[in-house]
């Protein structure tokens, strides 16, 4: 068999034979890559088990096995692994700081998947170190870099096309963080809204395979169990609806003043002198630890077992609402120095916290409410989620899955979309833009794929000017019914279907040859011209436009039909319309 | 390790799988190891801070044993015990919606155990939701119990006992009673009495004598049996039973006062019976007299104390009592209706005076409790 890639066979395919060859080929390296996609999963879910083991060692080991408030531990060992953290990322792994969702989208998007292995154990290391110690921030982004890290480093090992190794990135990230999520669904929903940017079914099987793989890894190891034990929830009646649209409204904002405290601060931190940069994770963890110390250890780490609490009614909405408040200022203050970790923990922190805290004082005016604490809780993370990350298919599905109650979605989608609009009006940017623009990057975003402009063929469509012949027409009729129009080029429709063009020199020239009596379909050439629907993309029209000078737009529900015409110059003018108007109302793209 | 490149990666394919699934069985090999750490340490730390929550709630430290409690079961998130402590411990501190989540959780996991059930039970009667209490209890009594089943089930059957008369449910104490005497090992002669004393409780005191009489078969001079069965014999009206068990418990414990003083009812009662059999005719008409002198001087009290109200029911009643005294004076043996009726106006003449004319005499009381036998045995 040849050494040639598939793409450089069809390139060059000429014969049958190549033709073949080439989709054997194809096919094969499908099934490998689907194949490859269950153990990028699988060795994906054995590196997030080790991740979360060491993490937890580092946290009983840093911090006891009950932090309380009071305890000299809750200062003293975020300082200095702090110290210790900082050094790695100045030294040994650059690349590690923040979150990891970003470099992730980088390496799919800039470096063609390529995302070194020293990453991967640079951000094991140090977010491990940091999340165990106490900073406030949560192991699943980091698992999301580390599973994309280990799928690039396999691609490579494998020596994959580069189309294909661009691709293995989301595949791992998925992996990684399904495990460290225990949420197969979400991950990939979020990996497809906030990594890929674009929903993209080329790849989907892959994700979701290696997402479901590195999940049934974990679940063999760690057990089955969900990330919370959920009391029973539900929506009793509808008239509650608008309670949960309160917590979406408070969500909302919450989530704005959570993601411009760190849009804000994160620069400017940055910009601070080199020798700052040993400073400021230490500070940072000193700060958290003294917010421990004085009677909040539960802002520290990731917070699980809290909100795990929470929604057993274990905290009162005073203190649910203090919780929330602090863990936005833990998780700004360790993030914007640049501590490795990850995000999504205390979103959900602050958004479980803030539920519980706004079902409380909503219970306090309306006793009758019948939802639960949990309820309010499940429904804030998902309000949280929607608001602060902006991944809002994410946000639903994901409260869903480690709630396993479907009665709950009515709320969540309330809540959400109050949450998603007041955030999406008030910060324009959603967080992992704003952090990738800081950065100097401009990645593809769902947001704004959701929200442009799409140019379709009905907005470049003309009525035709000239008549539109039928080929059962004579020569010499069709000749007579164009005389009076001004038109060069004219439409025939065919029978039983289809179009094809004529002009009037042809006219003239079958009427200089005696053939006046015979119809168009037997004196024209048999040759077909394309055709377009209106809800077609605009860009649609640009493959057939050079093609012929007139393209017909046909109804999808009557071929023979016609809608109108498309011109090149009717396509351009629309682009250069699109483009004024971009340029005064903000971003436009091609879909 | 060497990989092969992207040729011999198309071409074998099956080499490089057998290659990852190697490593991936080394991984799974090695992670085990390291989870199989990870679990032993968590576990220990959770048995460690269990431990300390039972001393904390030995010493009364119920928020710190939650707290611990709390912290073991999140290092040991499947151990039953460790959520059932806490679940417990929050109920007995009064944080029955946290103990019922936990509860409920435990109960979706293992909706069999009795345990679960029993914490369950509890935990609805102090809600006092009766019809989710009885579920639970009754989940208890039929569940599975790791040990200790027999007293396990014993002790949820008579909580929930205790809880129905404590609300009220007479009827549904009542079924549950009669399901447990059902159900009394033979030889248990403390259960019995338990069950028997119930029974007398709820009203129930016929099957309650017939168990005391059973625990006395087994142990005549069982005191509370025959305590139990002298006051079940009395409420049924078998005063010559009541005083024999009152004599023999009398017997045992002397200085009995309330024995004592029923015992001397019972004699009253059985000194004043004019249907006694043993009885000749003369000796019934004697005592018919001597009852309706007793009634006599109670009526006569009653009507000094209503003179002058008028329209009550003494009017109508001193108007018979005057018609019966003439009647009386020339009863014979043969006149049996007019025996009924005499007694018939003495027991108008009592109820009426014990509801207007404050508490009865002891004479008084013996004549109201003769009629209630009359009236009980003739129903």
């Amino acid at each position: 068999m040849s050494n040639r890639s598939p793409i450089s066979i069809a390139l060059t395919a000429e014969s049958p034979t190549e033709t073949q060859e080439l989709t054997k080929s194809i096919s094969r390296e499908e099934r490998f890559f689907l194949v490859l996609a269950v153990f990028i999963g699988v060795f994906a879910g054995l590196g997030v088990v080790c991740f979360r083991l060491f993490i937890e060692w580092n946290r009983i080991g840093f911090l006891g096995s009950l932090p309380q408030a009071g305890d000299w531990r809750l200062l003293v060992a975020p300082t200095a692994i702090g110290i210790l953290v900082a050094l790695l990322v100045m030294y040994a792994f650059p690349q590690v700081r923040g979150s990891g969702v970003n470099q992730t989208k980088a390496a799919l998007y800039i470096y063609n998947g390529y995302i070194p292995f020293r990453t991967a154990m640079g951000k094991f290391i140090t977010a491990a170190l940091a999340i165990g110690s106490g900073q406030s921030l949560g192991p699943e982004d980091p698992s999301l870099q580390i599973g994309a890290s280990l799928a690039s480093a396999l691609g490579r090992r494998f020596h994959l096309s580069r189309e294909r190794l661009r691709l293995l990135a989301p595949v791992g990230a998925a992996a990684g963080l399904a495990a460290a999520f225990n949420a197969p669904i979400s991950a990939v929903l979020f990996v497809i809204e906030e990594v890929i940017g674009r929903w993209s079914a080329g790849i989907l099987g892959s994700v979701v395979l290696s997402a479901i793989s590195s999940v049934v890894v974990v679940r063999w190891f760690l057990g089955s169990e969900p990330l919370f034990r959920i009391p029973a929830v539900g929506l009793v009646r509808p008239s509650e609806l608008i309670a949960y649209a309160v917590l979406g409204i408070v969500g909302g904002l919450a989530a704005t003043f959570f993601a411009k405290a760190i849009g804000y601060f994160r620069p400017r931190l940055r910009s601070w002198p080199q020798w700052t940069q040993y400073i400021q994770i230490p500070l940072a963890g000193f700060l958290i630890g003294m917010i421990g110390f004085l009677g909040a250890p539960q802002v520290m780490g990731a917070g699980y077992e809290y909100m795990d609490q929470a929604m057993h009614d274990q905290f009162p909405w005073k203190m649910l609402a203090f919780l929330a408040i602090l863990k936005i200022v833990a998780t700004a203050l360790s993030f914007v120095c640049g501590t490795p970790g990850g995000m999504f923990a205390p979103t959900l922190f602050v958004g479980a916290m803030l539920g519980g805290a706004i079902g409380g004082i909503e219970r306090i005016f309306y006793p009758n409410l019948t939802g639960s604490t949990a309820t309010y809780a499940l429904v804030g993370m998902g309000v949280l989620f929607a608001g602060f990350l902006r991944a809002p298919m994410t946000s639903v599905f994901m409260v869903l899955e480690v709630s396993g109650n479907y009665s709950i979605i009515v709320p969540v989608i309330v809540a959400n979309t109050f949450a998603y609009v007041i955030s999406r009006n008030l910060q324009p940017t959603p967080i992992f833009d704003l952090l990738t623009r800081q950065d100097g990057l401009d990645l593809p975003s769902m947001e704004e794929q959701r929200e442009e402009r799409i140019l379709r063929v009905e907005d470049a469509m003309q009525t035709p000017a000239a008549p539109i012949l039928d080929s059962e027409e004579t020569v010499k009729r069709a000749n007579n019914r164009i005389q009076g129009s001004d038109g060069d080029l004219f439409l025939v429709r065919l029978h039983p279907s289809g179009w094809t063009s004529l002009n009037r020199d042809l006219l003239k020239r079958l009427i200089g040859e005696g053939k006046s009596e015979d119809t168009l379909a037997s004196a024209l050439p048999t040759e077909r011209l394309p055709y377009l629907h209106p809800d077609l993309p605009l860009e649609m029209a640009l493959r057939y436009i050079y093609q012929s000078p007139l393209v017909p737009v046909i109804s999808r529900a009557d071929f023979r039909k016609l809608e109108g015409v498309i011109s090149r110059e009717a396509v351009l003018g629309k682009y250069r319309v699109a483009e004024i108007d971009s340029e005064s109302d903000g971003r436009f793209e091609l879909s | 390790m060497s990989f092969p490149d992207a040729a011999e990666l198309r071409n074998r394919p099956g080499v490089i799988f057998a290659a990852l699934t190697l490593v991936a069985v080394l991984g799974f090999a090695g992670v085990t190891r390291l989870t199989k750490r990870y679990h032993d340490q968590q576990k220990a730390v959770a048995r460690r801070l269990y431990a300390r929550g039972l001393d904390d709630q030995k010493e009364g430290q119920f928020d710190n044993a939650i707290s611990d409690f709390r912290a073991a079961l999140s290092y040991d998130r499947d151990n039953f015990y460790y959520e059932l402590s806490l679940a417990r411990a929050l109920r007995d501190n009064g944080r029955m919606n946290e103990a019922e989540a936990y509860l409920v959780n435990l109960w979706e996991r293992t909706p069999q155990d009795g345990f679960v059930n029993l914490a369950l039970g509890r935990l609805a009667a102090r809600q006092s939701k009766i019809d989710k209490a009885i579920q639970y209890y009754h989940n208890a009594i039929y569940g599975v119990w790791p040990s200790n089943a027999e007293n396990n089930r014993r002790t949820a059957e008579f909580e929930l006992i205790a809880f129905l008369l404590r609300q009220g449910a007479q009827s549904q104490a009542e079924a549950e009673l009669i399901a447990v005497a059902a159900t009394l090992p033979p030889d248990d002669v403390i259960l019995q009495t338990h069950v028997a004393q119930l029974l007398a409780q709820v009203g129930m005191h016929d099957r309650a004598l017939a168990l005391f009489k059973k625990v006395l078969q087994e142990d005549r001079s069982s005191k509370p049996a025959l305590d139990g069965a002298a006051n079940s014999a009395f409420e049924l009206g078998h005063y010559r039973s009541a005083e024999g068990y009152l004599r023999r418990s009398l017997a045992l414990d002397p200085h009995n006062e309330q024995n004592r003083d029923l015992l001397e009812t019972i004699t009253l009662v059985l000194e004043m019976d004019p249907y006694d059999r043993r009885l000749s005719t003369v000796g019934r008409i004697r005592r018919l007299r001597a009852a309706f002198d007793v009634a006599s001087k109670r009526l006569s009290v009653c009507l000094a104390d209503k003179q002058g109200v008028p329209d009550t029911p003494w009017t109508a009643l001193q108007a018979n009592w005057m018609q019966m005294k003439g009647k009386l004076s020339h009863l014979t043996d043969a006149d049996a209706e007019t025996f009924d009726a005499a007694m018939d106006l003495i027991n108008q003449i009592e109820q009426h005076a014990q509801l207007d004319c404050g508490p009865p005499a002891r004479t008084d009381r013996a004549l109201l409790l003769l009629s209630a036998t009359r009236f009980g045995a003739e129903r």
